[in-house]
């Protein structure tokens, strides 16, 4: 028998995946669309970046839960930050990932706002896209509020205090004693900021926003299909 | 002439098409597997094998014939024993976090606490002279061996000497450094 070259191979894998489902009509639809001339400008990249930004800020993220704790444990040995710890100085390769987390939100924040003066400048906000601009903040307050819960994870005296004040703040939302009041207990989950708290931030910034964004990217993309790159002004 | 005209079993195309298919493997290998090597946890900082030093309310000269003494690894530092020997759920270097210290017929030993059926801890019957096995029924005499329940095999022993006071024993063990 003759060795096969590996594009036959390819192409066999490829036929018995789209005998049962049409896949490569599915992805020639995804990828292969004609791009305006004018939406070849650089500053049309910028919700590219922050996209791979997200990617690599769950890819991360996934890693770094593989050996964080979400335990606050008592004061002096707390296993958050034991953990924190332990992923930075003696996990082979922990510090670059922890390092990419970290700077990753960082910039990706940075990207977040280059790519709304964009959409700002360009008018890419005005009919019929107004829709796809209030997704757009969702994923903003998405973001901050991710930069929020995940500043505090680490469970060092800087993050510990700056929750607090953070806190404080939110607890101070008039009418004080309805509004105000409900957020602090609902962000705290507790008398202090302590334990639970930890693990509100946790599940918030693991498994609650994460999901969210996902969501709303998805049904962006979707929305800048529907509608076109718009034209510039 | 016709075997001219037969397709060659190896054509240049073919080997240049495994060539650059393998450099891009090899690409995606190179490039992935340190991440690979991430998710293989490091020994956390501070872990240490060595003796434990183990205080007994009794000290070991004044154990009875048929007295045994229950003690727990120590959780601070957080600590656990090494096996020496094991059959079944037990093998030779499997943690174990307590154990008996034990005088049967003038002979001291020193056994871990964990059943050798499925590692449940196994309690002393002060009346039977026997180590009960609370989860499956599995019996053991104060030497170790099994007469009765589904445990294969003996208890596991630890490897102990005495240490400098009469109440203090060393046995061999791990800091587990977290």
């Amino acid at each position: 028998m003759a060795i096969p070259h590996p594009k036959e191979i390819q192409v066999a894998v490829v036929n018995w995946l789209d005998e049962r489902y049409p896949f490569t009509k599915a992805v020639d639809e995804a990828l292969y669309q004609r791009v305006p001339n004018f939406a070849n400008a650089f500053y049309y990249c910028f919700g590219g970046m922050v996209f791979i930004l997200v990617v690599l800020q769950l890819l991360t993220g996934v890693f770094l839960s593989f050996y964080y704790v979400p335990d606050a444990g008592a004061p002096g040995n707390s296993p958050a930050y034991n953990s924190v710890q332990f992923i930075q100085n003696t996990q082979y390769l922990g510090w670059l990932i922890r390092g990419v987390h970290f700077w990753g939100a960082n910039i990706l924040i940075v990207m977040v706002l280059i790519h709304m003066s964009r959409v700002y400048w360009t008018g890419s906000y005005r009919a019929p896209r107004e829709l796809n601009w209030i997704v757009g903040v969702l994923m903003l307050l998405c973001i901050l509020a991710l930069s929020l819960t995940g500043y505090l994870l680490p469970w060092d005296t800087k993050a510990y205090f700056a929750t607090t004040v953070t806190i404080k703040i939110a607890g101070l939302t008039p009418p004080e004693q309805i509004v105000g009041v409900f957020l602090k207990d609902l962000l705290q989950g507790g008398p202090v900021v302590g334990p639970s708290t930890l693990q509100r931030f946790f599940t918030i910034h693991v498994f609650l926003l994460p999901a969210i964004i996902t969501l709303l990217m998805y049904v962006h993309f979707r929305f800048i299909r529907a509608h076109g790159i718009s034209e510039p002004m | 002439m016709a075997d001219a005209a037969a397709p060659k079993r190896f054509t240049r195309r073919t080997f240049l098409g495994w060539w650059l298919a393998g450099l891009m493997t090899a690409t995606v290998v190179i490039g992935g597997a340190p991440l690979l090597l991430y998710l293989w946890p490091a020994a956390p900082k501070g872990q240490k094998k060595g003796p434990l030093a183990i205080s007994l309310a009794t000290p070991v000269s004044q154990l009875q014939d048929g007295q045994a003494i229950k003690f727990d690894a120590p959780t601070s530092p957080n600590s656990a024993f090494i096996m020496a020997d094991g059959v079944g759920d037990n093998a030779a270097g499997d943690l174990a976090f307590g154990g008996f210290l034990v005088k049967n017929n003038g002979k001291l030993d020193c056994f871990a606490v964990n059943c050798s059926h499925l590692g449940c801890p196994i309690g002393l019957n002060e009346t039977a002279k026997s180590f009960d096995c609370p989860c499956h029924g599995s019996r053991f005499h104060l030497n170790g061996q099994r007469f009765d329940g589904p445990a294969p095999g003996p208890l596991s022993h630890l490897t102990w000497k005495e240490g400098t006071d009469p109440n203090t024993i060393l046995i061999d063990g791990i800091i587990l450094g977290f």
